[in-house]
């Protein structure tokens, strides 16, 4: 009997057709319907209706903004977080580290359900705070994604240059300023990257709490729901856009030390 | 219940899989002939139909002409597998129901659209409308329009209102009802609030009340706010109809504005969260239609913790009436007698008395079948005893012909007048039949027609957040990022220049060990 045998182009085949079925022909039928018109003709007037009108327009400046306050705020809170259990001598820190992990293990609808009760216990109407419940919801959902990449950086941090810098007189202020924040930063921009893109791009999350305003995915689902695909996905194409500068601009930033980045997940 | 709703689900989704590789509807089809079972594709809105498994505890308790052993009315088994087992015994061929569901009408169209087969499909009035002026729609038989259950039993008043829509001969209506407002009387200021659709508007319930996330109630709304005053006094019932379908570029416009007025007042634009919303207290006013307003006033009463007593009132200014009918469609059925037999037969079996007691009872809408068996079933439910202590006799004539009153208690109403005619608020029976004076201003809202992009359009804008009304907050963050994220970009590319002073050669950057 002959031998089964693959070599390695034969190998990839699998992921060459997964990758052409659900990435390419997509992005290609997108692409196809974003210049288009319902007739099937070419068309710039999608392209035009989305940046000529101050309705979109205010919608994606309201969920960028939304975007990058969830992320500061996730910032904020993550990195004392993984500062403190990258650094504890505690033995079973992975314990902690689990703790702010288990959330992402139960089902995320059923997560912001139970938030926007407990947001209504405190604040009385959620409605009426629909910008800080929305930040509130994104924060809480993606904040392990922050946690992660931060807290890796830092572990991987040798401990001999903090000693050096002791040794030499800096403070331990200035050990974390000069040493510490510039060495984690690969970490930063890994984290901020995975909680910008998937916050600019929220459905679910938003849509629970921040019912009466459309965002840029709810956007994109009216369109679709009203089975409108070209305007829906111009403006799908218009996010692509912005998501890929984005990672273009922050995989600039973090060249150097390439080999440090998404290593956690 | 639960169960049954989920394998139903199942089914659909697997059927809706099936005849999306269109080829399958003619392997069907194939099938049909050979052992002459033929498939009848029914789709219809999610929850509308008994799906059976009552205890017995929930057995109706009156006469049932139909089947007598049962001591009243009840649902064992699904309306489908009944229909199912009816017609193969008493017919010489047999049937196969692929039950279906779909969420609106538009879904439905566009499914339709795609390619989608049915033989029967139950949209609303505005979609039976459109369908029949595309000539999608098959005609009943004579022998159904002359004979059948359905045209026996409907009512009168129905049946005047599909015949002067011109319906008559395509459309066989199943549910009907109104749209207004179920509110807490308790929680509500003055009562006189929700007399008026503008209590969406109204700043005493600021984030307090919610409107449904659907573009054509929420159109309709508008217009009632916008013609308040002309529509409160007399009018004839062309000029109410033509007002409220006035689907105008300049009226599109004004409605936009209303309804971002609504949008900064309203808690939320619910799909579902409605009911429990009003259940839990969270809102006191929401805009529902009648079927779910029974509902919701059920669930509300007997909720085990703090049961609430929920009531329904039809704005002054209007109402929508709506209508659902089961429509044969000429793809579907295809010439093929045997199918518009069995899609026939269908609508009767739904018609016949004792089955839409069964149906109304399951899912809480009124059926257009009126009839004794109908009107007992409304008496086991909401009359009283003779010698209660103050008895109103509440006029259905209207929906079931001759004089036909029902003897319920006076406190399910909230009279206007000494004389007790004027009814605007009422519970359960209100919200299932409503009275003559909700009825008198009553309008079908049409199709939009050729201005339906134009209204989806206007949706989105009040949907989406205007560059002026972005708070002035939001463009601070937005500046104070930028010009962080900028700073910051500075600072890292000068980052030699600026902390050491001078810039480390390449190869000294890293250390590699």
């Amino acid at each position: 009997m002959k031998k089964l045998r693959f070599n390695r182009s034969q190998l990839c085949i699998p992921y060459a057709v997964f990758l052409i079925l659900f990435v390419i022909a997509p992005l290609v039928v997108i692409l196809y319907y974003a210049f288009t018109n319902g007739e099937g003709q070419f068309t710039f007037k999608n392209f035009a209706s989305f940046f000529s009108s101050t309705n979109t327009l205010g919608t994606l400046l309201e969920s960028f903004a939304l975007a990058i306050v969830t992320t500061i705020v996730c910032l904020l809170i993550a990195y004392p977080t993984a500062y403190i259990l990258a650094r504890s001598n505690f033995k079973k820190k992975y314990v902690l580290l689990l703790l702010f992990i288990l959330p992402m293990w139960i089902n995320f609808t059923l997560r912001i359900t139970a938030l926007k009760e407990v947001l209504s216990v405190i604040e009385g109407n959620i409605s009426k705070y629909q910008f800080l419940n929305s930040v509130i919801g994104m924060t809480y959902d993606f904040l392990p994604f922050m946690i992660l990449p931060l807290y890796t950086s830092l572990l991987k941090l040798d401990k001999s240059l903090l000693e050096a810098a002791s040794d030499l007189g800096a403070s331990k202020f200035t050990v974390f300023l000069r040493v510490t924040l510039p060495l984690s930063v690969p970490g930063i921009i890994s984290g901020m990257t995975m909680v910008l893109l998937p916050s600019m791009t929220n459905y679910v999350v938003l849509d629970m709490l921040h019912n009466s305003t459309f965002i840029m995915g709810s956007l994109i689902g009216s369109y679709f729901n009203a089975y409108d695909w070209n305007n829906g996905s111009l403006i799908s194409i218009v996010l692509l856009v912005i998501i890929f500068i984005v990672t273009l601009v922050t995989n600039r930033f973090s060249d150097e030390d390439s080999n440090s980045r998404g290593a956690v997940l | 219940m639960k169960k049954q709703i989920k394998k139903l689900k199942k089914i659909a989704a697997v059927s809706a899989a099936l005849t999306l590789v269109g080829a399958y509807g003619a392997v069907f089809a194939g099938c049909a002939d050979k052992d002459e079972t033929i498939t009848l594709r029914v789709s219809s809105w999610e929850e509308y139909i008994d799906l059976g498994g009552w205890s017995d505890d929930e057995l109706i308790e009156i006469d049932n002409p139909y089947n007598e052993e049962l001591g009243g009315i009840i649902g064992k088994n699904s309306m489908v597998d009944d229909f199912t087992e009816w017609f193969n015994s008493t017919h010489d061929f047999k049937v196969k129901v692929e039950y279906s569901t779909f969420g609106t009408n538009e879904d439905l169209y566009n499914r339709l659209s795609l390619g989608d087969v049915y033989d029967l499909v139950c949209p609303s009035d505005y979609m039976l409308m459109k369908l029949i002026a595309e000539g999608a729609c098959e005609e009943y038989s004579d022998e159904f329009l002359q004979s059948g259950e359905y045209v026996k039993s409907v009512s009168p008043y129905i049946k005047s209102v599909f015949k002067d829509y011109g319906w008559e001969n395509y459309a066989a209506c199943y549910m009907w009802g109104t749209t207004g407002v179920v509110y807490n009387p308790e929680k509500l200021d003055d009562i006189s609030d929700v007399k008026s659709w503008d209590i969406l508007l109204n700043e005493k319930y600021n984030r307090m009340v919610t409107i449904k996330d659907n573009v054509r109630d929420a159109y309709f709304v508008t217009l009632g706010i916008l013609n308040k005053e002309e529509l409160k006094g007399e009018l004839s019932k062309d000029k109410r109809s033509e007002i409220l379908n006035d689907v105008d570029s300049e009226t599109i416009k004004a409605a936009e504005q209303v309804l971002k007025d609504i949008k900064d007042n309203v808690y939320s634009f619910e799909t579902d969260a409605g009911k429990s919303d009003m259940v839990t207290g969270k809102v006191v006013a929401n805009y529902q239609w009648s079927g779910d307003s029974v509902y919701i006033m059920d669930e509300a009463e007997s909720d085990e913790k703090s049961p609430v007593e929920l009531w329904y009132s039809v704005p002054e200014e209007c109402t929508n009436l709506w209508f659902d009918g089961w429509v044969m469609l000429k793809s579907g059925i295809d010439g093929n007698a045997q199918r518009r037999t069995a899609a026939e037969a269908f609508v009767n079996f739904l018609s016949r008395p004792d089955n839409a007691v069964r149906n109304m009872n399951y899912i809480g809408y009124t059926s257009a079948i009126a009839g004794e068996t109908v009107f007992n079933y409304m008496k086991w439910n909401y009359g009283v005893e003779e010698d209660a202590e103050d008895v109103y006799e509440y006029d259905l004539s209207y929906f079931f012909g001759g004089d036909h009153k029902i003897a319920t208690d006076a406190a399910s109403f909230d009279f206007e007048d000494g004389d007790r005619t004027v009814i605007n608020r009422g519970r359960q029976l209100f919200a299932q039949y409503p009275s003559e004076s909700v009825i008198e201003r009553s309008t079908v809202m049409l199709d939009f027609g050729d201005k339906l992009g134009e209204i989806n359009q206007m949706w989105i804008n009040v949907r989406c957040l205007d560059l002026k009304d972005i708070s002035p907050v939001t463009y601070c963050i937005v500046a104070v990022i930028a010009v962080v994220i900028v700073t910051g970009i500075l600072l890292y590319v000068f980052r030699y220049k600026i902390f050491t002073g001078y810039k480390p050669k390449k190869g000294y950057k890293k250390v590699e060990n």
